[in-house]
C-alpha cells in the first residue's frame, strides 16, 4: 500500500492533489509575501524609521530639563514603532520562507511514504498554517493585549504561536514520512523527471541561484569579519555621546551625534537586508528551477520568464545596496526588481495551472 | 535517492523541524522579555542622564549592548538554521548531477550538513559561558559552508562542460 503511494508522483509529475496543493500554495505564498514586502518597504519602513529617529531626538532634548516622564513617554512610542516594524518584517519573511518550504515539500512528495489521503491532509495542514501564521503576526501590533488572558502576550501572538506549532507538526510528520521511505531499502525510486533538469530555463535558474548563494555567503562572511574587526562603529559609543552632549546642551554636537546614529542604523539595516535578500533570491531561483518541468509554455517563453526572474533576483539586492550611495534611486531599483520577481512568479504559476489543466483533460479529469 | 542526497535532505528537514520548535519556544518564553529588557535599558540610559548620573546612563547602555547582542545571536541562529536547512534540501535534490565520485559526494554532503548545523549553533553558544567555543564553531561552520558550496558549484560546472 505504501509503495503504491510513491508511484504517481515519481512517474507522473503533479498527478497527486497533495503535490498540487503544496506547489500552487507555495508559489502563491512567495508571491504574496514579496508583494507585502514591496508595499511595506514603500509605505511603512521609511516613515517608521523617521518617526523612531524623531522620538529619540525629542527624548534627548528632554535630558537637560530632567524630564524623566517625558523621556519614558517617547520611548514607549518608540517601542510601538519598533513593534509595528518588527511584526511586518516577520509577516513578510515568514510568508516567503513557508512558501519556499511548501515548494520543497512538493518536490519531496515522491519519497513521502504515506497514503494519498494522508499526504493531502498533511499538505492542507501545512498550507493553511502558512497562510494563517503571517496575518496573525501582522495583527500583533493592532490587537495588542485586548481581552488577553495573559499579562504580556496577546491573542494574535497566541494564534501566531499556534500556527507556528502546527507548521512544525506538519514538517515533523513529513520528516517521519521520509524516514519511513529511507528505512525501506527495498524501494528505490527513479529520479523523477522534474528533477532531472536539462532544459535551458531550468539551467539558467540553477546557475543564477548558485551564483547568488556564493555571493550571499561571501557577503555575510565579509560583513561578520568587518563587525568583529573593530573598524565598525559602536552603537553604544554613539549613544553615550548623545546623552553626554544632550546633558551639556551642546546642540550642534547632539545633531552631529544623531546624524552618526542615523548613518550607523542605515548601514546596519542595508547590509543585513542585502545579505538576506541575496540568499533568499538564490534559494528562490533554485526552487524555481525545479518547477520549470510543470510550466506549460513554449521553450522560448520559459526562457524569457527565467531570465526575468534571474535579472530581478540580482536587481533586488543590488538596489538595496545602491541605497547607500544613491538613496531613493536604489530603493526604486529594489522595488522594481521585487515587482519583476513577483510578475515572473505569477507567470510561472499561470504556466503551472495550464499544465494541470492539460494533464487533467488528457486523463479525463481524474486527477 | 542516493546516500549523499539522503544525508543532506534528512539533515535539512531535521534542522527545519528543530528551528521551528526553537522559534516557537523562543517567541513564547524569551523574545518578548528580551525586547522589553532592551527597550527599558535604553530608556534608562536617557532617564539616568536626565537625573544627572552619566555613569549610570553609560552602564545602562553597556547592558543594552550586551542584551542586544544576545538577541541578535538568538535571532541569527534561528534564521540561519532555517535558511541553511533549505539550502541543504535544495542541494540534496541536485547532488546526483555533480561530477564527483560517490565517495567525494558523501564527504561533501557531510561537510555541508555538519557546517549547516554547527554554524548557527556556534552563533548561539556565543551568548553563554562557552563563547570561545562558539566562535570557533561559527568560523568553522561558515568556512565549511562556503567551501562546500564552492565545491558544489565546481561539480555542477565540471559536469556541464
Amino acid at each position: 500500500m505504501v509503495e503504491d503511494a510513491f508511484i504517481p508522483e515519481s512517474e507522473d509529475a503533479l498527478a497527486s492533489s497533495a503535490q498540487r496543493v503544496l506547489i500552487i500554495g507555495g508559489l502563491l505564498a512567495v508571491a504574496v509575501g514579496m508583494l507585502f514586502g514591496d508595499i511595506f518597504a514603500m509605505f511603512v519602513l521609511h516613515p517608521n524609521n523617521a518617526r523612531i529617529g524623531q522620538a529619540m531626538y525629542e527624548a534627548a532634548l528632554l535630558i537637560p530639563a530632567g524630564d524623566a516622564d517625558g523621556i519614558m513617554g517617547r520611548f514607549a512610542a518608540i517601542g510601538g514603532y519598533l513593534e509595528n516594524r518588527g511584526t511586518k518584517i516577520d509577516a513578510h519573511s515568514h510568508m516567503i520562507h513557508m512558501g519556499y518550504l511548501a515548494l520543497l515539500l512538493a518536490v519531496l512528495q515522491p519519497w513521502m511514504a504515506f497514503g494519498a489521503r494522508q499526504k493531502l491532509q498533511l499538505a492542507w495542514l501545512y498550507i493553511a498554517s502558512t497562510f494563517l501564521l503571517p496575518p496573525s503576526i501582522f495583527a500583533i501590533h493592532y490587537v495588542g493585549l485586548a481581552f488577553s488572558p495573559l499579562e504580556h502576550i496577546g491573542w494574535a501572538s497566541i494564534l501566531a504561536d499556534l500556527f507556528g506549532f502546527l507548521l512544525g507538526v506538519a514538517v515533523v510528520l513529513s520528516l517521519w514520512g521520509l524516514w519511513k521511505y529511507f528505512r525501506n531499502t527495498k524501494t528505490v525510486l527513479p529520479t523523477p523527471a522534474f528533477l532531472q533538469g536539462g532544459d535551458p530555463a531550468s539551467r539558467t535558474l540553477l546557475a543564477g541561484g548558485l551564483l547568488l548563494l556564493v555571493w550571499g555567503f561571501l557577503y555575510g562572511a565579509a560583513y561578520a569579519a568587518w563587525g568583529v574587526s573593530g573598524q565598525a562603529t559602536s552603537e553604544v559609543a554613539i549613544l553615550k555621546d548623545i546623552v553626554g552632549h544632550a546633558a551639556a546642551q551642546q546642540t550642534a554636537l547632539l545633531d552631529a551625534d544623531f546624524g552618526a546614529y542615523g548613518v550607523y542604523q542605515m548601514y546596519r539595516a542595508i547590509n543585513i537586508a542585502t545579505h538576506t535578500h541575496i540568499n533568499e533570491m538564490g534559494i528562490l531561483l533554485l526552487l524555481l528551477s525545479f518547477v520549470q518541468f510543470f510550466v506549460y509554455y513554449s521553450e522560448t517563453w520559459k526562457k524569457r520568464w527565467a531570465r526575468v526572474a534571474v535579472i530581478s533576483a540580482f536587481g533586488l539586492p543590488v538596489g538595496i545596496l545602491l541605497e547607500l550611495k544613491v538613496g531613493i534611486v536604489g530603493s526604486i531599483v529594489a522595488d522594481l526588481a521585487g515587482f519583476g520577481t513577483i510578475v515572473a512568479l505569477l507567470a510561472m504559476l499561470f504556466g503551472l495551472l495550464r499544465y494541470t489543466g492539460v494533464k487533467d483533460s488528457h486523463s479525463g479529469g481524474a486527477a | 535517492m542516493n546516500g549523499p542526497a539522503r544525508i543532506l535532505i534528512a539533515t535539512g528537514l531535521a534542522l527545519i523541524a528543530m528551528t521551528m520548535f526553537f522559534g516557537v519556544g523562543y517567541a513564547v518564553f524569551d523574545e518578548h522579555q528580551t525586547l522589553v529588557g532592551m527597550g527599558t535599558l535604553m530608556a534608562n540610559g536617557f532617564t539616568e542622564a536626565a537625573r544627572g548620573d552619566l555613569q549610570a546612563a553609560f552602564e545602562s547602555f553597556e547592558a543594552y549592548e550586551a542584551l542586544s547582542r544576545e538577541y541578535r545571536n538568538e535571532i541569527h541562529s534561528h534564521g540561519h538554521w532555517g535558511m541553511l536547512a533549505l539550502i541543504l534540501i535544495v542541494l540534496g535534490l541536485v547532488f546526483n548531477r555533480l561530477a564527483f565520485t560517490a565517495k567525494q559526494r558523501i564527504v561533501l554532503a557531510w561537510l555541508l550538513a555538519l557546517s549547516a548545523a554547527l554554524f548557527p549553533f556556534g552563533v548561539l553558544l556565543q551568548i553563554g559561558p562557552a563563547a570561545a567555543l562558539g566562535e570557533v564553531l561559527a568560523i568553522l561552520g561558515s568556512t565549511g559552508m562556503v567551501l562546500g558550496l564552492l565545491a558544489t558549484v565546481y561539480g555542477l560546472l565540471k559536469r556541464a562542460t
